[in-house]
């Protein structure tokens, strides 16, 4: 009864491209009148209006409501059309991005501090800095070109008002997260984004989703109570929870500070998809539908990375202007903690790579691609912390591969779900040809791909230079084995390179399969959505010092970085000189000798033999000693032995996590000792009793 | 007139009772009507009386003008007070909802006696709190447990009896334990007052330990038995799941508490806080709720039946409290006693939402709540933001309980209890949330896809949708009932 009719080009895709037009303008207006290019003056002194809606002091709630209370309202206009329902996302997306412009100002001068004290017991607060602001940025900018995506991607599913509910309520806490101004509300916000997407990676609702979402609810509740202890143990140790240097205070504390960070890390580590705790993320991002799977690739892993990098350089840096020197004593706890994560950052490059090689399936592909380009803003986290005073580089390199990489990854989602849409197929190998059916796709992924490889004009390449610049300035003023983690770096940008020629091999050239001959593919919302962000790629390829200028480096004099430092080498810094472009002529020979040598050798077909994969090792053991016990606990009639506990089988081990192992602990034991407990109630009183009174007669 | 006031609450609810059965011959509305306007009468005198001790401060009534040392004594102060409201707050709402749902599996002649029992049990509760006196307390503890008993029982089915019987012996050995507990201070101090035996106590702690020590036992354990603290908790889930849903929202969220107020009523003001650290007894305690929050939570995984998992779930929360009062801080009492108002609303909204999707569907297997959101979303909903609560989701009180346990155990130097709290987080997420994607994310039988209005009456949907909103409003907003707890809390000298 609300099925919608379908049309190819329908008022949505010029309400959308207009708006995109208009958008683009906007922007473009902005930020070059900030930068003082094509002899525009800065709009908010030009417009008095402007300036005053920036001073705007609830601006963040606002940020954070609005998508809330589109919501609602979306509910409302669903019962009529996915076209008025759509328009509401649409419009409610858009003016989140023209919130973020305005707050410009106001951040540049370090933001607005909005408290709520009392709220959650301790209070909140909200504050948007150029940090917050960047990432705010390219949030509401992306959320908007992916709702517009969405809108044609979800026309034929089921339940897609219930899909663009969550999505507006999990928008709300992205947005929170960023604007929050302490650990408290960064907290609160976090734990809602983890429930409010978890409707986004199950609403496909198969099996794999089931499965998949519960491993990353309880992964994401896994991280959210990490960062609980470490909120406890900042309450008691330092007291401050807002996002101030609490570097004083943490060094009194001794080996405290290191749990603290260490708790963060993993919990933030977890929703970024750091290496050792990574797992749930190649199960949840390619069975979510692809605008969500753009969405948690793009925005919500980097919120993970956005966690560390924020609680890091706030709590673990001085007070800026106390220091002037590398060496002064108060580095060394970042110091060693940026050691730590410098190295977990490669693990987590190295280990997407080397697995996204071995996948056919295009979007887990690219899931594991996430976690290799996580592996590269790790790494720069790391350097950021690690050289302490002169980290800005690396501070720098993070951050701008944050925001590229949100580009290129989005946008590869998005062609693997255009590339789905029409073909109905997912596995690499079996397409093929298709850049004569899907012109538009083809370039755009192109494009991606360039980027995430790190060609010269294109994006990735910018932020990959400076956080090899980091890299290598890691070496030089520190520890002598990140030389070989600059070897590192360098053979994972090229598995990177040999991964996209496959793809593109594999999807766009090459013979295409007789049954895609039929395809006829039109202009709609997802092509704008898509030429969109393919010229944002270019954009900022074409104009790296851009960004830079207008919100990097800003950020960077807020933190307590060298002044010095930040003058000499990021200001007026130029990633297109010789020396750094020639580093990318052996990574993309080294990437097509790996693909040559990969499709000749079948390398790209080789399973891990499963005796390497954690849950056998973990549980052939547990499970041997577990039927032993039973064994001598009943016999012959060991209930592991029977049917009923088929999930304890052998046979099964691959398929059954541990929580389901705990589940059927737990009947196990439930049947067997909850009659006999219940029934000897007497005799445990008597026990109780005895024991008390011996333990206080005697103790 | 005020000092009349707890007295008057007293024989208004025992008048009441015996009242209802007068209107037998009339329609049933009359009596809810009556009785709802008794309750509410309560509750506006307890929120005065709640006003006036925390502005003027606590005040005694005694019986006919007796002296403490002989007679009868009622306590009002800013902590009997704060429970007494509490206990007729949530047993008004509960009321509201039970008058639509008394259907469940309760004969129809039983309706006006299940509403006497219920005035009786508040009587009893009432008297418990208010009182002043160590044998006083007995009294009315037998009360209440006989009429619990009663209460458990009124479905007249066979697993109904066995639940019962089990109570009442096991809560007989409970209160004799206590009465025991009771008699040997008594010979020692020769009062039942307990400030006068807390005087005695301290003076004669150094020539009598034994004494102390074994009615210190005795007491702890029976009114552990009681309010179902880990290893003694055996009558609980039976007793819960096999009371009408509303009954089983009053005894998991009421009437357990109500044991456990008197548990921190002997540590803190009969023995003090001297004699209980000497004893060990802080420590013991910490590692029974520990011990307990794991264990209910484990136990409560493998339950088939809903209505025993919460059962189960509630012997963990216990576990939370215990964990509070065992810390034996101020720190630790508030939150115990937040955790008191957190849980008891929590554990309400978990009963009462079950008990309307057994109203609409008669479903009561964990495994059956296949896309029965769709069809009950509010009642589900509430359940959620309840769950969501236990597991210890920020914007839920639970989160505020969890946060400030664990703030108060690293204070005390006991840091370890973080990880129970984790641990127990996890457990709580493992047994909540498949129901919870079941109920919103799996294929229903019937197929349907768009979400349709709750098909149950009104009054049981209100009473879920305000206590839902306590769960956020004081867990958004906790300073509340942090002021309030406080204030109690300091009625207690550490």
């Amino acid at each position: 009864m609300f099925q919608p009719k379908y049309k190819w080009y329908d008022n949505f895709t010029t309400l959308t491209g207009g708006l995109i037009i208009l958008g683009a303008i906007i922007l473009v207006y902005v930020l070059a009148g900030l930068n003082g290019s094509f002899g525009l003056n800065n709009p908010f002194e030009r417009f008095t209006m402007l300036k005053t809606l920036s001073e705007f002091k609830w601006m963040p709630l606002l940020i954070i409501f609005t998508p809330a209370v589109g919501g609602g309202i979306q509910l409302f206009f669903s019962r009529k059309t996915c076209y008025s329902r759509d328009t509401v996302v649409i419009v409610m997306s858009f003016s989140t991005i023209l919130m973020t412009l305005l707050m410009y100002p106001t951040a540049l001068d370090g933001g607005q501090l909005l408290s709520f004290p009392g709220f959650l017991g301790l209070g909140l607060s909200l504050k948007v800095d150029m940090l917050s602001l960047v990432m705010l940025l390219i949030t509401s900018i992306l959320w908007f070109l992916v709702m517009v995506y969405a809108h044609a991607y979800m026309i034929k599913e089921k339940r897609c008002n219930r899909f663009f509910f969550f999505m507006a309520l999990t928008y709300s806490s992205v947005l929170g997260t960023l604007v929050s101004a302490d650990l408290l509300t960064m907290f609160l916000f976090f734990e809602m984004m983890t429930i409010t997407s978890y409707m986004l990676v199950t609403h496909g609702q198969k099996e794999e989703s089931y499965s998949a979402g519960y491993n990353y609810i309880f992964m994401g509740l896994l991280g959210g109570f990490a960062i609980f202890v470490a909120l406890v143990l900042m309450v008691v140790y330092v007291g401050d929870l807002s996002f101030t240097s609490a570097i004083v205070a943490l060094q009194a504390t001794g080996s405290i500070r290191y749990w603290i960070i260490g708790l963060l890390v993993m919990g933030f580590g977890i929703k970024a998809g750091m290496a050792p705790v990574h797992v749930w993320l190649p199960r949840a991002h390619p069975v979510a539908p692809t605008p969500a799977s753009a969405l948690l690739s793009g925005i919500m892993i980097k919120v993970g990375a956005y966690g560390v990098l924020r609680v890091a350089t706030s709590y673990y840096f001085p007070v800026k202007n106390t220091v002037d020197s590398r060496f002064d004593p108060i580095w060394l706890t970042s110091e060693t903690i940026g050691f730590s994560i410098i190295w977990l950052g490669m693990i987590t490059m190295a280990i997407g790579v080397f697995l996204a090689l071995q996948q056919s399936n295009i979007k887990r592909m690219l899931a594991y691609h996430s976690i290799s380009q996580m592996g590269y803003i790790v790494m720069g986290i790391g350097v950021a912390l690690y050289l302490g005073y002169y980290g800005a580089m690396g501070f720098a390199g993070s951050l701008y591969h944050i925001i590229n990489h949100a580009l290129f990854k989005s946008l590869l989602f998005m062609v693997a779900g255009s590339v789905y849409l029409h073909t109905r197929e997912n596995d690499m190998y079996k397409l093929g040809g298709l850049w004569r059916k899907l012109p538009l796709s083809a370039t755009v992924a192109l494009i991606a791909a360039l980027g995430i490889s790190g060609i010269p004009l294109f994006n990735g390449f910018v932020s990959k230079t400076i956080l090899h610049h980091g890299i290598v300035e890691a070496y030089e003023y520190g520890h002598a084995s990140f030389r070989y983690a600059e070897w590192i770096f360098i053979v994972i940008s090229a598995g990177t390179v040999c991964s996209f020629i496959k793809l593109y091999y594999y999807v766009f050239l090459g013979k295409m399969p007789d049954i895609y001959k039929s395809i006829k593919p039109k202009l709609n919302s997802l092509d704008v959505s898509m030429a969109a962000i393919a010229m944002m790629i270019l954009f900022i390829g074409l104009n790296p010092s851009l960004i830079l200028d207008l919100f990097i480096i800003p950020e960077l004099r807020v933190i307590s970085y060298d002044p010095q430092f930040i003058n000499t080498y990021i200001v007026g810094m130029s990633v297109f000189t010789v020396s750094d472009m020639s580093i990318m002529v052996p990574i993309v020979i080294l990437g097509f000798l790996i693909f040559i040598a990969g499709t000749k050798f079948h390398l790209f077909h080789l399973k891990l033999p499963g005796w390497l994969r954690i849950e056998y090792i973990f549980f052939y053991p547990s499970f041997h000693l577990m039927r032993g016990a039973c064994r001598l606990l009943y016999g012959d009639q060991c209930p592991i032995d029977k049917k009923e506990y088929f999930k304890m089988d052998i046979k099964h081990n691959y398929d059954v996590g541990f929580l389901d192992r705990f589940v059927v602990l737990s009947h196990m034991f439930d049947k067997r000792f909850e009659k006999k407990i219940i029934n000897s109630d007497a005799l445990i009183y008597t026990i109780l009793i005895t024991l008390v009174i011996i333990i206080m007669m005697f103790v | 007139m005020i000092e009349q006031l707890p007295i008057i609450n007293l024989i208004l609810l025992l008048t009441t009772a015996l009242v209802i059965p007068l209107f037998k011959k009339q329609r049933f509305m009359v009596t809810l009507i009556l009785s709802f306007v008794v309750l509410f009468i309560v509750w506006l005198s307890a929120l005065y009386l709640l006003y006036h001790v925390n502005t003027t401060g606590a005040f005694y009534y005694r019986f006919g003008g007796y002296s403490p040392t002989i007679g009868l004594e009622l306590l009002i102060n800013p902590f009997s007070a704060l429970f007494t409201f509490f206990v007729i707050t949530l047993l008004m709402i509960i009321f509201i909802y039970s008058t639509a749902d008394a259907s469940d599996g309760i004969h129809e002649r039983e309706y006006g006696r299940y509403y006497i029992l219920m005035f009786i049990l508040l009587f009893a509760m009432f008297g418990i709190i208010y009182t002043n006196d160590l044998f006083n307390t007995y009294v009315f503890m037998e009360i209440l447990s006989i009429t619990t008993c009663a209460i458990i029982s009124i479905k007249r089915k066979k697993k109904n009896y066995a639940a019962a019987f089990r109570y009442v012996m096991l809560n007989e050995m409970g209160s004799l334990s206590y009465l025991f507990g009771v008699a040997l201070l008594y010979m020692v101090t020769g009062y039942t007052n307990i400030e006068l035996v807390f005087q005695g106590v301290q003076d004669v702690w150094v020539i009598y330990p034994t004494n102390i020590i074994i009615a210190a036992i005795f007491m702890i354990v029976g009114l552990g038995l009681k309010a179902a603290i880990f290893p003694l908790h055996i009558w609980l889930p039976d007793a819960h799941s096999a009371a009408p849903s509303s009954s089983s929202a009053i005894l998991s969220a009421i009437v357990v508490k109500v044991y456990l107020i008197i548990l921190v009523k002997v540590l803190f003001s009969v023995f003090g806080i001297t004699i209980i650290e000497a004893l060990h007894i802080p420590s013991l305690l910490m590692v029974i709720g520990a011990v307990g929050i794991v264990m209910g939570s484990f136990f409560a995984i493998a339950q088939h039946d809903i209505k025993r998992m919460l059962g189960y779930s509630s012997v963990a929360q216990i576990g939370y409290i215990v964990l509070g009062i065992g810390l034996a801080s101020s720190l630790g009492l508030r939150i115990a006693f937040y955790h008191v108002f957190s849980h008891g609303i929590m554990k309400s909204v978990l009963f009462l939402s079950v008990g309307a999707v057994i109203y609409q569907r008669n479903l009561r297997k964990v495994t059956a709540y296949n896309g029965i959101g769709y069809m009950m979303p509010l009642s589900i909903g509430m359940f959620t933001l309840a769950a969501l609560g236990m597991i210890g989701i920020p914007l839920t009180s639970g989160f505020i309980s969890k946060f400030n346990l664990g703030i108060a155990a690293l204070d005390g130097g006991q840091g370890i209890y973080i990880i129970i709290l984790v641990v127990s987080g996890i457990l709580n997420a493992i047994y909540y949330l498949p129901i919870i994607i079941a109920a919103f994310l799996r294929e229903n039988p019937e197929n349907q896809i768009y979400v349709s209005k709750d098909k149950v009456p009104l009054l049981m949907i209100m009473p879920i949708l305000i206590l839902g909103a306590f769960i956020v409003i004081i867990g958004v907003y906790p300073a509340i009932i942090f002021d309030l707890v406080d204030s109690a809390v300091s009625t207690f000298s550490f």
